[in-house]
């Protein structure tokens, strides 16, 4: 093998190192954030429970604050599932 | 229609000119800011894929929370109700199908050099045919996109040109080219550099704005939201004001989903999240990416605010009804905050359409390129296929703006919801490609292409609520196209695949 060859081998056995991940995640760590990201994908399929005006917020009918809400809630789930699926990685 | 007195002054308009220009400036200095070689396609349309968590949040932020958002989706509240709501629930789930896919993606594309969701279609299924044809459904789908940014602009500068000069729709023509010419020459030179700096200048303005109207509501508009949402149920919006109306039910589910589904289909969403430096800061920086659909919620809200605002009532119905919508933002920031704050909001709205469009049609020019030229032509050399790339990316821009001159702004918005249509139907091969290579290829060309056409068939064919809408009666209830379609699409990948597995194993 030519140095050349060696060189671009060693290359991508670096990208390799650094792009493999999912591969030795433990089981219940996918788990966990599977059912973190499915969370706000059930909460807003389930219509009726949030299509009402009370409690008010500011004057906000529920159905508008509530859904808002729950864009924070969302991006804090999805924040904690990302760190199970990464763990100790830059 | 007599002169109205102008809404904009010179303060204003100072204001406004003096800040384009400081975006005008970040986008050339891009070429400058982390230097690369920008003959290289990686580097000119990806920014050489080191951009780190803050920046992939700032730069996808801006690249997905579009004209739709600002434009669009208060629009559709402001005329039709609760329904346009769906925007919320689609930005709070997209987001956690993207952190799943778009790494992996990422990953992908690291390994293998590839620039385009296509590039790892053609290698996962080792079809460049089946590649072209998702290229060619991205380049298509994009237009409109693009389009409904323009549409946005031109919103502002009604706004801003009304009382000022007799016809508003030639000035702000000539206005849309200029900027236009500026923002091809900046792509072209610093290609998704400059695209970064400037979506963080976006952001901010947009944060600004969105933040200055709600702390100004107390203030300028009796009664707050409580009186609006008062006013907005008298005018009887059809969907509802206060709650979705119960027929509406799946039209709302439909909807998001379909848009959620769709969106990281779309080439210059898949553009924003390859520049990403490591595939840990682009799941971070997407999973915060809800954080800025706030932002998109209380705009959609403002679409029932105006209506609380007798002042911007009066503005808005100088216009013919149509019209009114997409003038929503841009007239509550007039009538709410002090001229120097409304400039900046209206810059916010102005640059919010300019960036987006720069992304879409460069991931344009990489589709065209990678996966349809250079198939024809497989010796294009790397500084060739760049040089091709950035040429195309100013000529889809200028194909965008000419369609939006010829064709009426209500089509534009209806052809945006044709073009989410239309990607939904690359899912299998892009986003079931991620999770195995065991689909067989031609069932995923007769799936899109059934797919495909099905869903323009239901969009164009008289049907109600009307035709040239994205939904379809189905057992009484409005459904989305885009699922009725993809469904059909998912049903025939399947069963094609099982069946050509079939053959080969009794083969």
């Amino acid at each position: 093998m030519s140095a050349k060859v060696l060189l671009k081998n060693h290359y991508y056995i670096v990208i390799i190192m650094t792009t493999e991940t999912s591969k030795n995640i433990p089981t219940w760590r996918k788990f966990v954030a599977g059912i973190l990201f499915v969370i706000p994908w059930v909460l807003y399929t389930l219509l009726p429970i949030y299509n009402t005006i009370q409690p008010e917020l500011g004057g906000v009918p529920f159905f508008y604050w509530f859904q808002t809400l729950w864009l924070l809630i969302s991006a804090i789930l999805f924040v904690i599932g990302v760190l199970l699926l990464y763990p100790g990685k830059r | 229609m007599s002169m109205a007195s102008p809404l904009v002054g010179p303060l204003g308009w100072g204001i406004f000119l003096g800040f384009f220009i400081v975006f005008i400036f970040l986008g050339f200095y891009g070429a400058r800011w982390r230097r690369g070689d920008l003959n290289q396609l990686h580097e000119w349309a990806l920014a050489g894929r080191r951009l780190g968590t803050f920046l992939v949040w700032f730069l996808v932020g801006a690249d997905l929370y579009t004209a739709y958002t600002f434009v669009a989706v208060p629009s559709g509240v402001f005329a039709s109700g609760a329904l346009y709501f769906y925007a919320v629930p689609y930005v709070a789930t997209v987001f956690a199908l993207a952190a799943v896919t778009m790494p992996a993606l990422w990953r992908w594309s690291r390994l293998r050099n590839y620039v385009t969701a296509a590039d790892f279609v053609q290698d996962r299924f080792k079809s460049k045919l089946l590649a072209g044809f998702i290229a060619a459904t991205g380049v298509v789908a994009e237009f409109p996109y693009i389009a409904l940014q323009i549409v946005g602009m031109q919103a502002v500068l009604t706004i801003m040109l009304l009382g000022i000069v007799k016809n508003v729709k030639m000035v702000s023509d000539i206005a849309l080219t200029i900027s236009f010419i500026i923002l091809a020459a900046f792509v072209y030179t610093s290609g998704l550099r400059g695209a970064t700096l400037t979506a963080v200048f976006k952001d901010v303005l947009v944060f600004l704005g969105v933040i200055a109207i709600l702390v100004a509501v107390p203030f300028v508009i009796p009664g707050g939201f409580a009186a609006a949402f008062k006013a907005a149920t008298l005018k009887a919006l059809p969907t509802g004001v206060s709650t979705l109306k119960s027929p509406f039910f799946i039209t709302y589910t439909t909807l998001w989903m379909g848009s959620s589904l769709a969106l990281y289909l779309y080439p210059h969403s898949v553009n924003g999240a390859l520049s990403a430096e490591s595939d840990k800061k682009l799941a971070m920086s997407t999973a915060l990416l809800p954080i800025y659909g706030i932002a998109l919620a209380l705009l959609a809200m403002y679409g029932i605010l105006v209506y609380g605002s007798p002042e911007a009532m009066k503005i808005l119905s100088l216009f013919p009804a149509s019209a009114r919508g997409s003038l929503v933002i841009p007239t509550l920031a007039v009538t709410a905050l002090p001229e120097w704050l409304a400039a900046l909001a209206l810059l916010g709205v102005f640059v919010g359409g300019l960036v987006p469009a720069a992304i879409m049609a460069m991931a344009q020019a990489n589709l065209l390129v990678r996966n349809i030229i250079k198939p024809l032509h497989p010796r294009i050399t790397p500084p060739g296929e760049t040089r091709a790339a950035k040429w195309a990316s100013v000529i889809f821009k200028f194909l965008a703006l000419g369609f939006v001159f010829i064709v009426p702004a209500t089509y534009a918005i209806w052809l945006q919801l044709l073009g989410g249509i239309i990607i939904t139907q690359t899912l299998p091969a892009v986003f079931l490609g991620l999770v195995t290579d065991k689909l067989d290829k031609y069932s995923l060309m007769t799936g899109w292409a059934v797919g495909l056409g099905l869903g323009i068939y239901m969009f164009i064919t008289p049907h109600k609520p009307s035709a040239m809408s994205p939904l379809y009666p189905i057992a009484g209830h409005l459904v989305f196209i885009a699922i009725i379609a993809l469904a059909v699409n998912l049903l025939i990948v399947l069963i094609g695949t099982g069946i050509a597995m079939a053959i080969r194993r009794s083969a």
